[in-house]
């Protein structure tokens, strides 16, 4: 059974106000004055706890910048804790962005392949979903021509049938996608709905309340990097709604 | 489970149910298990992570040489040409003009036989130390085993070294034919374990320098001339017998002196140098391991910084 456990998960990025660091600093590290070029720290995440077991439909909600997509990301294995630990039994799906990877110089075809590679997938799995993804995407003989000629409705369209042709047992999805003409959208939409109800976890991250509501039971409100509230959906959204409506009337 | 509201400014009450209350999940086999510690603790291989991958690394290689070769006219052949026009020089420069020893051996197949597996080495590294950088956009949105990027810069070099390699072939054929050299025999064949070697030395170094590259962008400019004086400090176009005797130590600690003279010996039949091949293995060894295992510590960080 797919289970997502994070236990007092801290992040930290430490930046510099300039990216470079000059010889000079390097070798002195403000060792006789304060340095000009300090190195601050962000926390992105303070003592964030999870527990996600087969069943859980997860939703992330908050303002901007309080480390929602932050979070999926730590879950999906690309960050790395600063302290606490993420512990993830099974298999785990992202969905971010469509624009992920795509060789220009490659064909349709060939990049179907790669970005199935780029999500763990093997030859034989991928084989059978070949076919099966080659006709949602509609693009016929485009296929095999390199991907740098495709318009961009093609390449949204191309990105999304790859994207949702996963069978995931944690699927991670920041912001529900939409792509394509209206005919597409449609057919875009339903599918989504299929992949999400196959997977055994889903986490998603959003802004659109209502559809988070509908898709999820369990949810929590995130805000500068803490859990503000965890819970039934419905009072995690009613409580972060409150919020703000109380902070735009005061 | 209830919802639990805290004040911004007060610390927050603990939310999360009790980690006792729930169960324990079920651990199979079967299932693949993550477990991500904080950074900068030491982490294990995982190579069997690497293998379920590495089909991502097979594309990754062909996109590497697909990209170096876009919109060239002479594509592949690029790869036989730096080389040939190389040899060229040297054997105009050094074999005839300075009358460098080649032992025995006509200088230009001398010179082509130190400068391909040279080649293939300063190309995997020099292509490995920018091959995450310039893999940024991957890097901050999906997880894969970073490893398969400079890899990959590892494989692309392996397939140049092919092509240059036939070049070598024909070279040698002919030169057989005029009576110059002996025709080759089967200990040619000992070329593919040679290349094995020099691969893994290349993958260490490779991984080494592109995961500082990604903290410290000074290695891209340092890469160049570093690897021109490796170049000069490896007996490529000049024969190791021509380093004085009591000298000799220096290149053996160079693990590239023994791979070099190694795979000229098998090309050519002379007289093999165990112990320095031997020293070569130790030295490969020991960075491959050092620069895995580092790179795994590193690779972490990468998403943040990069």
């Amino acid at each position: 059974m797919a289970a997502v456990f994070l236990e007092n998960v801290h992040l930290t990025f430490r930046v510099r106000q300039q990216y470079q660091i000059t010889l000079k600093e390097y070798l002195l590290r403000g060792m006789f004055r304060a340095s000009r070029n300090p190195i601050r720290e962000i926390h992105a995440l303070r003592d964030v706890g999870l527990r996600l077991r087969a069943g859980d439909r997860f939703g992330i909600i908050g303002g901007n910048g309080a480390g929602k997509s932050t979070l999926l990301k730590l879950l999906a294995g690309i960050y790395a804790p600063t302290r606490g630990t993420r512990r993830v039994v099974g298999r785990i799906s992202s969905l971010f962005e469509l624009s992920l990877g795509f060789e220009m110089e490659a064909s349709g075809r060939q990049n179907i392949l790669y970005r199935g590679y780029l999500q763990g997938e093997t030859p034989r799995s991928m084989r059978k979903k070949l076919d099966e993804i080659a006709e949602f995407s509609e693009l016929g003989e485009f296929l095999d021509t390199p991907v740098r000629y495709y318009s961009a409705g093609m390449l949204v369209r191309l990105a999304f049938s790859i994207a949702t042709a996963i069978e995931p047992e944690i699927l991670l999805v920041d912001e529900v996608l939409s792509a394509g003409d209206l005919s597409f959208q449609e057919k875009a939409r339903k599918r989504m709905r299929e992949m999400m109800s196959k997977a055994q976890i889903l986490v998603v991250v959003s802004h659109d309340l209502d559809s988070l509501r509908r898709i999820c039971d369990r949810g929590i409100w995130l805000d500068h990097g803490q859990v503000r509230a965890e819970g039934p959906i419905d009072q995690v959204i009613t409580a972060y709604t409150s919020h703000v409506e109380h902070r735009r009337a005061a | 489970m209830s919802v639990v509201l805290g004040k911004q400014e007060e610390a927050l009450p603990p939310i999360l149910p009790a980690a006792e209350s729930l169960p324990a999940p079920k651990e199979t086999t079967t299932k693949p298990v993550t477990v991500i510690r904080p950074r900068n603790a030491w982490v294990p291989l995982d190579l069997w992570e690497i293998w379920r991958f590495r089909e991502l690394w097979l594309f990754l290689t062909w996109r590497d040489i697909k990209v170096r070769y876009r919109q060239t006219v002479l594509g592949v052949l690029w790869a036989v040409i730096q080389p040939l026009f190389a040899v060229l020089i040297f054997t105009l420069f050094f074999g005839r003009l300075a009358g460098m020893p080649s032992d025995g051996i006509p200088y230009p197949l001398f010179a082509y036989a130190g400068l391909l597996p040279w080649l293939f080495f300063a190309n995997a590294v020099t292509q490995g130390s920018n091959s995450l950088v310039n893999s940024a956009h991957l890097i901050t949105k999906v997880y894969f085993p970073r490893l398969l990027i400079p890899a990959s810069a590892v494989g692309a070099a392996a397939v140049d070294f092919c092509i240059a390699f036939t070049l070598l072939l024909v070279l040698y054929f002919w030169h057989a034919w005029r009576g110059l050299i002996a025709f080759p025999g089967l200990n040619m064949l000992l070329v593919v374990p040679l290349m094995v070697l020099l691969a893994l030395l290349a993958l260490g170094v490779g991984l080494w320098m592109s995961a500082l590259n990604v903290r410290y962008r000074d290695i891209r400019h340092a890469i160049p001339f570093l690897i021109q004086i490796w170049m000069f400090a490896t007996p490529i176009i000049y024969p190791a017998s021509l380093v004085p005797e009591r000298y000799r130590w220096i290149l053996a600690i160079n693990p590239l002196a023994g791979i070099i003279e190694a795979f000229r010996a098998v090309c050519f039949g002379l007289p093999m140098d165990w112990l320095s091949l031997a020293i070569s293995v130790v030295v490969s060894g020991a960075i491959l391991i050092v620069a895995a295992y580092g790179f795994r510590r590193m690779e972490k960080g990468f998403a943040d910084v990069i």
